[in-house]
C-alpha cells in the first residue's frame, strides 16, 4: 500500500513540497538539512506505489533543556492519503527511534487548538496529554497545545536489546483525519542556537 | 577590524572599502586579508575568498582558523554560482592560472593537504582525525579513510566513549562499517559490526547494515531471516520486501516473473499474509505478480475492505497496474500486451460487479453483511477515476456526479471532478470546481493548494495568488511563498505568464526557482564543520553526493527548460511588448484591451506586495542575524517585474548557463537536447546543434522531434552558402564526415528520408505532423500536401475491452499542438478551422476547441465574460466567504456577481 521507511537525503525537497502542500508552517531546505544531518534516525517518509512522497515525520532531540526529550517538529499526510494509519505509522517510527537510539523520556509537540484531527489522533490513538498551552504560538496568533507523551524510560547500555516493536498496533483506531501539525517557524532561532554556525573568532 | 565584518551584515560597500583600506595600511596583515576573504565568501565570490585566505596563509602558514575556512572552500563540490551567478570576478591569475577553477569545483586534493595540515597541528582533536578520513574518502581512497579511524580508534582509552558520547562514537564506527562495504572489504566489515554492537547505539540501522553484507556475502538464508525480522517491525517498509525477495531470489526488476517464481511468490505472501493480517501491504505486492484469476482474486480481496472503509487513495494505488508501457495507456506506437491489458480490464469488471451488487441487494456478491451506504459512494469515486484513467471523460463526469448527489458533503469527490474536468480540457471548470472545494474546508491547506493550482492552470494568476496567500502571511509579511521556496507555485505561475506571452513575469518565476537551488547548494557550507562534530558522517557523505546531484532534480530541469524556452521566444520576437500580441488570436479586440489593463492592474498590486515585503525586511534588520541561517536580508529587488530580465542584450547568451547545467545534470532527457539544438541553430553555432541532434539519435531517434531535427538540421546545411573561411571549411568536412554515418540519410535525400519516415509510422498523428511540417520546410510549394497529409490522418478507436463506449486514439495535447501548428506555422486557416471542428467532437469538454460541453459555450451562451472577469477580480467572494461555494458544478455560476 503506502511504505514507511527511513528519508533519504533525496527525499528532502520532495518532504518540503509536502508540508508546502498541506501546511501553514513552513521551512527552508536547510532546516531539513539540519534534521536529517542531526538526527537522520527520527526523519520517516510514507511513499506511495508511484513512488509519490504522500506523507512525512520530521523530528528532533532538544537539546537545550536538562530533561532529555524528543520533539516532533513537523508531521503531514496529505489529505489524499488519509484512512491508512500513516501519521500513526509515522509517529511511531519516530519515538520508537528517539527511545531507543538516544533513551528520550519523552516526546513533546505543538499543535493547533483548532485542530481536532490531530488533536484526537495525540491523544485517543497516540497517548499524548496536554502538559501546556502558549498562548499565541503561531504566526496568525492561535494558541497552540505543547503536548507530551511519556516514553518507557530505560537502564542505559543495554545489550542486544530489541527494537521497539510497533507494527501491530499501527492501524487501529486511526483519526478520520490525519491532516496534521506541529511548530511553527521557529526554525530560525532554533538551529541558529544549536548549529553553532562556525563562530568565527578573527 | 572586527568590527568592520560585524559592518557586512547590512552595508556591504562599507565593509569591502574599510577592508580594503586596512590592507592598504598593512598588506602583510593576515587579520585583514582573512577578513576580506570572509566578506567574499558571504557573497559567494569563491574564488576570491579563496585567493585571500591564500595570502592570508602566506603570511600566517599555521593559522587553523584560516586553514579551516580555506577546506570548507575547497570542498564546495558542483558549483552552479560559476554558471549562474552574473559578474564572475574578472581576474584569477593572483596565485596562478586557473588553479582556483579547480579549487572551487572540487579540490579534493587540495582539501586533503590542508586536512592534513589541520591534522599534523593539532592532532588531539577529534574534528581533525575525521576530517582527514572524509577528505581520503572523498577521493575514493576508502581504505586509507578506514586505516585513519582505525589509528584515531587506536588513541583511545578501552573504556570509550563516555555516556555522553555513546551516540557519536556510534555513529563513528557506523561510518567506519559503511567505509569497508564500500571498499568490498564485506566480511571484516562484517566481523567489525558483530565486534562493536555493544558500542553501536543505533540498533536498527546495526541490522540494516548486517543484512545488507550478508546478502552481499551470499548468505541468502541469514539475509532471509533478518529481513523478515525487519518486517517484524516494520511490515510496510518495501526495501525490506524487495530484500526478503532478493534473498529468496525471486526478486525481479523488470516485473516479469516465470511461473515457477510467480508460484513460490505466492507461497511467500501467504504465510506472510497470515503472519501479518493487519497489513495491506502485504496483500497488495501479491498483485504485482500474480495473472489472471489468482490476480482477480486477490485484487477482489484486497479492494473489497478498502471500498468499504471507504480509502480515498485506492485507485492511486492501483493505478501502477494500468501504468506499465502499453497498458491501458493510449500511446499509439505501443502494442499493448494482453497481459498487461489485463490486469485494468480486470480491475473494471470486478469492481463493476462490485457495483452493481451493492447497488441492487446493498452488499458484496455472496456475502450475507449488508454494506454501509457509504461503500457505493466509494465504488463511484473508484469508477469515476477508472474512466477517467482510460480517457472515458463522459462516463466518468456520470459516475463522480452520481456519487456527488449520493453524498454532497465529501469534498474528495469534488477535487476528483475537477481533475477529470482538466484532464478533459475545461480548465477554468475544473478551477471553479477546486475552488467550491476549498470553500467546504476553508482551514485545509492541501485543498488550498489544489485549487491554486488548477487556477494557474486555467490561467487565471491573480485569483490564484489572492487564494495561496490565505495560508501564507508570515507575521508583516503577505506573501512567504518564495521564502519558503514554494517551487510547485513558482514554476505553475512562471508557466502560466508564458502561455499569456508575459515573458518578464515568467522568467522571474522561473529564475526564482533557480535561485533556491543555489540557496541549497549555498546551504551545504554551515554543515561541513558541524557534521565532523556531530559525527552524523553517513548522512553528511550522502549530503555531499546529494548536492552533486541536486541540479538533475525536476523542478530544477522545468525552471531550466522554461527559462529557455522564454529566451528563445524573446529572441525571436524581440519587440517591446511581444507578449500582448501572442496567443490572444481568440480573442476580440476588446477583450484583449481588458487583458493589457487587467495586467497592469496586476503588476501595481504586486508592486504593493512587493514594498510591503521590505517594509518587513527593515524591521527585521534590526533584530539582525537571527534569521535562519546567514541567509542575508533581502536587499531591494531592483527589478520586480522581470522588465529588466526582457531588456537583455543577448537572449540567446543566457540560455548558455542553463543549458550547461541541463547538459551536465540532465543528459538524458530529450528536452535538454531539442533545447540545445534550438538555441545553437539561432546562435549560428553549427557543430553545437549536430551535437544536439546526434544525441537526440541516441535517445529515441524515432522521436517525431528528433526527426525534425534531423531534417532541419541538415536542410539548413544543404542551403548554406558555400564556406569560404577556414572555419567555415572545417565545419563543412566535419558534417560531411558525419553525415554516411547517421542511417536514416544514407544514401537518401531529405525528402526520401521523410517520407521513409512517414512509412514507418503512418498511423501516428504526431508522426504523420513531424513529416508534414517537414514537407513544408523542404518544399513551401508542397504545402498543401503537407495539409493534407495532417487532415487525412484518422483517430482510431483503442483495442480495449472497456464495458463503457470507446476510447479514441488521440490525445488532447496533441491536438491542440497540432492546430497551433496549421494556425501559425502552415497558416493555412480554413484548415486549422476545420481542424478545431472536428476536435470538438472528439473532446466536447475542451474549451480550447470551444467543445459542446466546455465551459467556453456555457459562457458565451450566458453572456458572461468569465476569463477576463475572473483575471481580474479585484472582489473575490469565496475568499471573504463561502456564500458562492455551493453547488456550482463546474458552470461557473459562482463568479457571476463578480464586479471589476
Amino acid at each position: 500500500m503506502v511504505c514507511i521507511r527511513k528519508a533519504t537525503m533525496d527525499d528532502l525537497l520532495a518532504m518540503q513540497a509536502c508540508n508546502l502542500l498541506c501546511l501553514p508552517e513552513n521551512y527552508q531546505m536547510k532546516y531539513y538539512l539540519y534534521h536529517i544531518l542531526s538526527w537522520p534516525q527520527f526523519l520517516y517518509v510514507a511513499e506511495d506505489y508511484n513512488g509519490r512522497i504522500v506523507g512525512y515525520v520530521l523530528a528532533k532531540m532538544d537539546e537545550e533543556s536538562n530533561e532529555c526529550h524528543g520533539h516532533i517538529t513537523s508531521l503531514a499526510v496529505l489529505r489524499t492519503h488519509r484512512k491508512l494509519g500513516l501519521a500513526t505509522k509515522l509517529m511511531n517510527a519516530a519515538q520508537a527511534a528517539m527511545e531507543q537510539v538516544f533513551e528520550a523520556e519523552y516526546v513533546s509537540l505543538h499543535v493547533r487548538k483548532s485542530n481536532r484531527a490531530a488533536f484526537n489522533l495525540y491523544t485517543q490513538t497516540l497517548g499524548y496529554k496536554i502538559h501546556d498551552v502558549e498562548a499565541k504560538y503561531y504566526a496568525d496568533g492561535e494558541d497552540a497545545y505543547d503536548m507530551r507523551k511519556q516514553l518507557k524510560a530505560k537502564p542505559s547500555h543495554q545489550h542486544g536489546h530489541h527494537h521497539h516493536h510497533h507494527g501491530g498496533e499501527c492501524c487501529s483506531g486511526e483519526g478520520r483525519n490525519t491532516q496534521v501539525t506541529q511548530t511553527r517557524g521557529d526554525s530560525k532561532t532554533e538551529s541558529k542556537a544549536s548549529m553553532k554556525l562556525e563562530s568565527k573568532a578573527v | 577590524m572586527k568590527g568592520l565584518t560585524l559592518n557586512c551584515m547590512d552595508r556591504k560597500s562599507e565593509a569591502y572599502e574599510l577592508v580594503r583600506l586596512g590592507l592598504k595600511n598593512d598588506l602583510k596583515s593576515h587579520v585583514c586579508w582573512h577578513v576580506y576573504g570572509l566578506l567574499y565568501r558571504s557573497d559567494r565570490e569563491y574564488r576570491e575568498a579563496i585567493k585571500c585566505y591564500r595570502n592570508a596563509l602566506r603570511i600566517d602558514p599555521d593559522n587553523i582558523e584560516i586553514l579551516r575556512d580555506l577546506s570548507l572552500l575547497q570542498f564546495l563540490r558542483s558549483m552552479p554560482q560559476d554558471e549562474t551567478v552574473e559578474g564572475v570576478p574578472k581576474s584569477y591569475n593572483v596565485d596562478g592560472k586557473g588553479r582556483f577553477i579547480v579549487a572551487q569545483m572540487r579540490d579534493l586534493t587540495g582539501f586533503v593537504e590542508t586536512r592534513q595540515q589541520l591534522l599534523t597541528l593539532k592532532p588531539n582533536h577529534r574534528m581533525n582525525w575525521i576530517g582527514f578520513a572524509v577528505a581520503h574518502h572523498l577521493i575514493s581512497n576508502g581504505a586509507k579513510a578506514v586505516e585513519i579511524l582505525e589509528a584515531y580508534e587506536g588513541t583511545l582509552e578501552d573504556d570509550y566513549p563516555p555516556d555522553n558520547e555513546r551516540c557519536e562514537h556510534g555513529e563513528m564506527l557506523l561510518y567506519k562499517i559503511s567505509l569497508l562495504e564500500e571498499c568490498g572489504f564485506l566480511e571484516r566489515a562484517l566481523e567489525e559490526l558483530h565486534k562493536k554492537e555493544p558500542k553501536i547505539v543505533d540498533k536498527l540501522t546495526y541490522k540494516e547494515q548486517e543484512v545488507s553484507l550478508l546478502v552481499k556475502l551470499g548468505r541468502m538464508e541469514e539475509g532471509a531471516n533478518l529481513y523478515k525480522a525487519l518486517l517484524a517491525m516494520n511490515p510496510d517498509n518495501y526495501r525490506y520486501h524487495e530484500g526478503l525477495q532478493k534473498c529468496c531470489v525471486l526478486h525481479s526488476e523488470n516485473g516479469k516473473y516465470s511461473s515457477d517464481e510467480t508460484d513460490q511468490l505466492d507461497a511467500l505472501y501467504k504465510s506472510l499474509a497470515k503472519e501479518y493480517t493487519w497489513s495491506s501491504t502485504v496483500k497488495r505486492i501479491p498483485l504485482d505478480f500474480l495473472q489472471g484469476d489468482k490476480f482477480r482474486d486477490a485484487a477482489v480481496n484486497y479492494i473489497k475492505p478498502l471500498l468499504t472503509k471507504g480509502v480515498p487513495s485506492l485507485f492511486s494505488d492501483l493505478s501502477p497496474l494500468y501504468d506499465h508501457p502499453g497498458k491501458a495507456s493510449l500511446l499509439t506506437t505501443d502494442f499493448p500486451s494482453p497481459f498487461e491489458l489485463k490486469q485494468a480490464d480486470i480491475i473494471e469488471q470486478l469492481v463493476l460487479q462490485l457495483e452493481h451488487s451493492v447497488r441492487n441487494d446493498g452488499r458484496y456478491p455472496e456475502r450475507t453483511e449488508k454494506e454501509p451506504p457509504s461503500t457505493l459512494l466509494w465504488i463511484l469515486f473508484f469508477l469515476a477515476q477508472h474512466y477517467d484513467r482510460r480517457g472515458q471523460y463522459d462516463v466518468a463526469l456520470s459516475k463522480i456526479d452520481e456519487a456527488i448527489q449520493h453524498t454532497p458533503t465529501v469534498i474528495d469527490l469534488y477535487s476528483v471532478k475537477s481533475r477529470i474536468l482538466k484532464h478533459a480540457g475545461d480548465f477554468s471548470a475544473a478551477a471553479s470546481l477546486a475552488d467550491e472545494a476549498r470553500c467546504m474546508d476553508l482551514a485545509d491547506r492541501y485543498i488550498n493548494s489544489e485549487c491554486v493550482k488548477r487556477m494557474l492552470q486555467a490561467d487565471q494568476v491573480a485569483l490564484a495568488e489572492k487564494t495561496a496567500v490565505l495560508f501564507t502571511k508570515d507575521g508583516d509579511q503577505h506573501n512567504n511563498l518564495h521564502d519558503m521556496q514554494c517551487m510547485w507555485y513558482e514554476l505553475a505561475s512562471g508557466e502560466s505568464y508564458f502561455r499569456q506571452g508575459d515573458l518578464g513575469w515568467a522568467l522571474k518565476k522561473f529564475l526564482a526557482v533557480e535561485k533556491h537551488y543555489a540557496d541549497i547548494t549555498e546551504d551545504q557550507f554551515d554543515f561541513h564543520s558541524y557534521c565532523l562534530r556531530k559525527m552524523t558522517l553517513r548522512a553528511y557523505v550522502e549530503m555531499l553526493k546529494f548536492q552533486d546531484r541536486l541540479h538533475s532534480h525536476a523542478y530544477f530541469h522545468k525552471a531550466a527548460a522554461s527559462a529557455i524556452r522564454c529566451y528563445l521566444k524573446l529572441y525571436d520576437s524581440p519587440l517591446n511588448s511581444p507578449a500582448e500580441e501572442e496567443d490572444n488570436t481568440s480573442k476580440t479586440p476588446s477583450q484583449k484591451k481588458k487583458m493589457k489593463k487587467l495586467r497592469k492592474a496586476e503588476r501595481a498590486k504586486k508592486l504593493c506586495f512587493i514594498s510591503g515585503g521590505e517594509e518587513k525586511n527593515e524591521e527585521s534588520s534590526a533584530s539582525g542575524n537571527s534569521k535562519f541561517g546567514k541567509r542575508h536580508i533581502k536587499p531591494v529587488d531592483p527589478d520586480p517585474h522581470g522588465e529588466k530580465l526582457l531588456k537583455t542584450e543577448d537572449p540567446l547568451a543566457e540560455t548558455s548557463k542553463y543549458l550547461k547545467l541541463l547538459q551536465k545534470h540532465s543528459p538524458d532527457s530529450l528536452e535538454t537536447h531539442l533545447l540545445s539544438f534550438e538555441a545553437n541553430m539561432r546562435k549560428q553555432k553549427i557543430l553545437l546543434a549536430f551535437q544536439a541532434v546526434k544525441q537526440l539519435l541516441r535517445l529515441d531517434a524515432e522521436n517525431p522531434d528528433s526527426h525534425r531535427c534531423l531534417i532541419k538540421f541538415f536542410h539548413k546545411v544543404e542551403s548554406m552558402p558555400a564556406p569560404v573561411t577556414d572555419a567555415e571549411k572545417l565545419v563543412r568536412s566535419v558534417l560531411e564526415a558525419e553525415r554516411p554515418s547517421i542511417s536514416q540519410l544514407q544514401n537518401k535525400t531529405l525528402s526520401e528520408a521523410n517520407k521513409v519516415f512517414l512509412g514507418k509510422y503512418e498511423d501516428s498523428l504526431m508522426h504523420r505532423v513531424a513529416v508534414a511540417e517537414m514537407l513544408n520546410i523542404l518544399d513551401p510549394a508542397r504545402k498543401l500536401e503537407a495539409v493534407k497529409l495532417i487532415e487525412d490522418s484518422s483517430n482510431k478507436v483503442m483495442p480495449t475491452n472497456g464495458a463503457l463506449g470507446p476510447v479514441m486514439e488521440w490525445k488532447l495535447k496533441d491536438c491542440i499542438a497540432v492546430h497551433k501548428l496549421l494556425d501559425k506555422v502552415l497558416i493555412d486557416q480554413d484548415a486549422a478551422l476545420r481542424w478545431k471542428v472536428r476536435c470538438a467532437e472528439y473532446f466536447p469538454y475542451s474549451t480550447y476547441f470551444e467543445g459542446s460541453r466546455s465551459s467556453a459555450v456555457h459562457n458565451s451562451l450566458n453572456n458572461l465574460d468569465i476569463n477576463t472577469t475572473v483575471n481580474g477580480g479585484a472582489s473575490y467572494p469565496g475568499i471573504s466567504g463561502s456564500e458562492n461555494s455551493v453547488a456550482s458544478n463546474g458552470k461557473l455560476e459562482a463568479f457571476k456577481n463578480l464586479t471589476i
